[in-house]
């Protein structure tokens, strides 16, 4: 039915080899061998900045203003290990898989040469320009517009080399692996192009184009599918390939791989708004969250029981061989992490562990147990391949196993303490009624030592990846270069096994439609039915893909199998299964307007000054360490102020809802302190807030805002939606002096003699005062205590 | 190759063994719980996140009452017992040292707030008047709103601390500011 295939020379009998001719592949290899090195580097720079914010929340000394704070480094970090480390040992491992799975040379040298300098290159203006502050202020994704376009490009690039090289196969059907790689490529594309969606002020600054609740429901859509299709999927495609490989040993179940892969990739995407629980987000939206989340257990799982079931009768091996020991590791971790993520987006155990190091510990249990622990065994595995040698020490590779993985235990363990203790000293409340804890710094404090704990276990992985890097490197000198061959054997006259009718129009598709369509029409015709819409659909497509699991019992050749042979339509399959969630989702939350959450009474758009001071939060990564948004419980209301409405932060591009509180949430922080207060603990945390573990930003007080740009800025704005008058916009430098001036009159009353009304302090507390201070009738009412 | 149960991909043979009966449990199981959960918030037997706050709030505000009402008015005359007592002054310094000091100085001599020592008071001198500005703050002048965040056993005992030390002139306080309180 499908061309032979065999990787050495032993060809098949004489009737078949008649209607073939046998061609000979040699691999592009080198390209992988790049991206290994790459992979490799930018991996210790990542973790190394890693270990650095991990020093500097243990100890604050270790911020080194203006460039050098953890704001500015943090997103530093996350970039590097997400997109330069994952990301090049992404395109290593699918590279050198998808040649040897679908037997084709990938298709272009000139494409795959452009991919890897135009990703290296990226990487590069990401390190250069995150520390310099130029930022989206959006997690993940705080790369400015010009190199946002430039990794839309080289995507592009990779999708169409990936592709070009899948439509020159000779192996007719796509395995599993493949299945994985073609979900990557489809899904990020459309994460990176509709999250990233942003008006330009000038060359390396813009604001989102969504604002309030929509950027974070848009964000976190991104946020969590970048960990689905970044860091799970293709990681999963390269667990399919390798790991077998690595064990000699048939993989499990080519059923469970259906299934699996078709729920994960449908489900996923919906379960975004797990970030946003007990927010100011509406209820329904919470809701799909939360239920798909749980729902995404058994799917996760389902990868996980392929990986661990593959080495079933391999455990002998897994006790000598480093590379299984790494791979059975990683597996059994992203296990945990996918039991702890559905665990997590329950709401009332979200209430507990959202904003605290639970949620980091949550991440760095996939990422360098899952994701660093992959690289290791694929790294391992392949580099002595691709340079015939063996691997220079298995006892270093062993000893890189168990530093990683003590690593890994004292980083969880520290977060799952510090997370739970700090969570649970916010919400205590004694016998009045009052919180046990007032001080956010006292339960910063009682949290300290797992911050030691933390930044140990970190850099013992550290130690370990560069023990492996040593390890390669010395396998790779004391070999040479080898690009992998194989010898197939193509038929003359490809054989028809389908019509792509009979593919587009199978059985499960019939079904999925007609399911899909009534839950759609439902969902529309009463809009709060768009859970059952959501629950029906998805039960719809889980139950599909069984029917087509179950069509295997008959003789003849199932469904999946020929839609496996046909790599554009599976390609479209995927496109239509990673879109339904999103779109069910973001449009109707990108519908609401403004009138619709009470926006005028709620919040007023930003003065000019207090806009170039949200510049410099923005710029110093504050969203970091603070959220601006007080959930719905009342030990958050006691400590914080009454909850956080939409209509709140609805002119807010991008929204500054944060994700995790190292500091308290500033959402209600306006007129809370005097200028004072602000202007002091700007320059030193300490003088008026003992304990504290803030960077100190001295050169606030002498770095001045540029006023001649605020009227672009606000020009930008208006663009998205932001209702900024024409004369607003045109005596926006007058406004800004005049602001300006007011706080420094009321900083000279209370004692400072010499603060610069043009100076980025100045701006900083401008809009500080401005934070959940509700518009006041009198023209202006900013709400600063300006006058004494 | 024709037998569809052992795939060969690259010399990676696949083999088609039945899902493990409890993972489709899970896998359903997780569908339906979704399903519930769903019908259970439209019947409204399950709260939404603002709803539970709502009621948590109503419960909240029925215990302060109460509470209020078994501590009898708060006058001047109380808040000065209070202020006779010391253990309970020593529990207001306590909080007032974690808390108040970051402002108004540890020994309460004035910083970024007034000074506390002094005989003048910008707000009024009474007793009721201190009582007032800690549990409600000075929202202009960006004095927190301490009530909901120390309660109001706190608030007394601060209250009761800073009458102890009113006019006690510490060294190095804050300049008087307001008016000079005749007692």
């Amino acid at each position: 039915m499908t061309a032979l295939i065999t990787a050495d020379s032993s060809l098949p009998s004489g009737a078949i080899a008649s209607a073939t001719e046998t061609r000979r592949i040699v691999y592009n290899d080198w390209i992988s061998r790049w991206f290994v090195w790459a992979s490799l580097v930018f991996g210790v720079v990542g973790m190394l900045v890693g270990v650095v914010v991990a020093l500097q929340l243990a100890f604050w000394q270790a911020n080194v203003p203006p460039l050098l704070t953890f704001g500015r480094l943090r997103p530093l970090h996350t970039n590097a290990a997400i997109f330069a480390f994952v990301g090049n040992m992404m395109f290593a491992g699918i590279y050198y898989s998808t040649q040897r799975l679908v037997k084709a040379r990938l298709a272009s040298d000139l494409l795959s040469k452009i991919h890897f300098w135009g990703w290296q290159l990226i990487i590069v203006a990401a390190a250069v320009t995150l520390p310099l502050g130029y930022t989206t202020g959006k997690e993940y994704a705080e790369l400015e517009w010009p190199i946002d376009i430039a990794i839309t490009l080289i995507w592009v690039v990779f999708a169409i080399n990936f592709f070009w090289t899948l439509a020159r196969r000779v192996e007719k059907h796509l395995y599993v692996a493949i299945w994985f790689y073609i979900a990557t490529i489809i899904t990020v594309a459309v994460l990176h192009i509709v999250n990233s969606f942003e008006i330009p002020v000038s060359g390396l600054k813009s604001y989102s184009i969504y604002g309030g609740a929509q950027d974070a429901l848009v964000q976190w859509w991104y946020g969590h599918n970048a960990v689905a299709f970044f860091l799970t999927t293709p990681i999963l495609g390269i667990m399919y390939y390798y790991l077998p490989k690595a064990a000699g040993r048939p993989v499990y179940s080519y059923r469970l791989s259906v299934i699996h892969f078709w729920s994960l990739i449908f489900v996923y995407i919906w379960a975004g708004p797990h970030h946003l629980l007990n927010t100011a987000l509406p209820d329904w939206a919470q809701t799909l969250g939360m239920v798909f989340s749980v729902a995404l257990w058994a799917p996760s799982w389902g990868g996980m029981l392929n990986g661990l079931l593959t080495l079933k009768g391999a455990w002998s091996q897994v006790r000598t061989d480093p590379i299984l020991k790494f791979f059975a590791a990683a597996v059994t971790f992203y296990g945990m992490s996918t039991f702890e993520g559905p665990l997590l987006s329950i709401k009332p155990v979200n209430g507990l562990a959202h904003y605290t190091d639970w949620i980091i510990g949550h991440v760095h249990a996939g990422t360098l147990g899952w994701n660093g622990l992959m690289a290791a065994g694929m790294f391992y595995w392949m580099v002595p391949r691709l340079y015939g040698r063996e691997l220079h020490s298995k006892k270093l590779a062993d000893a890189h196993f168990w530093l990683a993985t003590f690593g890994i235990l004292l980083y969880v363990v520290a977060m799952w303490v510090s997370g739970i203790t700090q969570g649970l000293m916010w919400r205590a409340v004694d016998e009045t009624g009052a919180l046990k804890y007032p001080n956010f710094v006292e339960t910063v404090n009682a949290i300290r030592p797992m911050y030691w704990m933390r930044f140990t276990g970190g850099l013992m992985y550290l130690v370990g990846v560069l023990m492996m890097a040593y390890n390669l490197v010395a396998t790779a000198r004391a070999g040479k270069a080898v690009d992998g061959e194989a010898r197939v054997v193509v038929p003359k006259v490809e054989p028809v096994e389908s019509t792509w009718i009979e593919v587009l129009f199978g059985k499960p598709v019939l079904l999925i439609t007609v399911v899909a369509v009534i839950a759609a029409t439902m969902a529309v015709v009463n809009n709060e039915a768009s859970i059952v819409f959501a629950g029906m659909a998805v039960t719809a497509a889980v139950l599909g893909t069984i029917a087509i699991s179950l069509a295997t019992q008959n003789a003849q050749v199932q469904w999946h199998r020929l839609l496996e042979g046909r790599a554009l339509i599976f390609t479209v399959f995927v496109a239509i299964a990673v879109l339904a969630g999103g779109i069910a989702e973001l449009i109707p939350t990108l519908l609401i307007t403004p009138a619709q959450v009470n926006a005028s009474a709620e919040s007023k758009p930003y003065r000019p000054l207090e806009l170039e001071g949200r510049d410099v939060y923005i710029r110093e990564g504050c969203y970091t360490c603070h959220s601006q948004m007080i959930r719905t419980f009342t030990f958050e209301a006691k400590r914080y102020g009454e909850p956080s409405t939409m209509g709140e932060s609805v002119y807010d591009h991008p929204f500054q809802w944060g994700s995790k509180r190292t500091g308290p949430d500033l959402a209600r922080e306006g007129s809370k302190y005097p200028n004072l207060w602000h202007w002091r603990h700007m320059i030193d945390p300490r003088s008026v807030s003992a304990g504290s573990i803030m960077p100190p930003f001295p050169g606030l007080v002498t770095d001045t805002v540029d006023a001649s740009r605020t009227a672009d800025k606000m020009r930008a704005l208006r663009s998205v939606g932001v209702p900024y008058a024409a004369a607003e916009i045109q005596g926006a430098a007058a406004d800004e002096a005049e602001q300006g001036k007011a706080i420094v009159d009321n900083l000279r009353a209370d004692g400072v003699p010499d603060a610069n009304p043009q100076s980025e302090l100045v701006a900083l507390i401008a809009y500080l005062q401005h934070l959940g201070v509700h518009p006041s009738p009198a023209p202006g009412g900013a709400a600063v205590s300006l006058a004494k | 190759m024709s037998d569809d149960r052992h795939h060969v991909y690259d010399d990676i043979v696949e083999h088609d063994n039945k899902l493990p009966l409890w993972w489709q449990i899970t896998l359903y199981g997780a569908i339906l719980f979704g399903l519930v959960y769903w019908f259970g918030r439209r019947m409204e037997a399950i709260q939404s996140p603002a709803q539970a706050y709502s009621a948590e709030v109503a419960a909240q505000r029925a215990a302060d009452a109460e509470r209020a009402r078994a501590r009898g008015t708060i006058d001047d005359a109380m808040l000065a017992t209070l202020s006779k007592d010391p253990a309970l002054v020593a529990r207001g310094k306590e909080t007032f040292v974690t808390t108040c000091a970051p402002c108004h100085r540890p020994d309460g001599g004035g910083n970024i707030g007034p000074n506390l020592t002094d005989a003048y008071w910008l707000h009024g001198a009474k007793p009721t008047d201190l009582y007032r500005d800690v549990s409600e703050g000075i929202v202009a002048k960006g004095m927190p709103t301490w009530g909901p965040m120390l309660g109001d056993v706190k608030v007394q005992e601060v209250v009761a601390y800073v009458m102890v030390i009113e006019n006690t002139n510490v060294a190095g306080g804050k300049a008087p500011q307001g008016e000079l309180a005749v007692k």
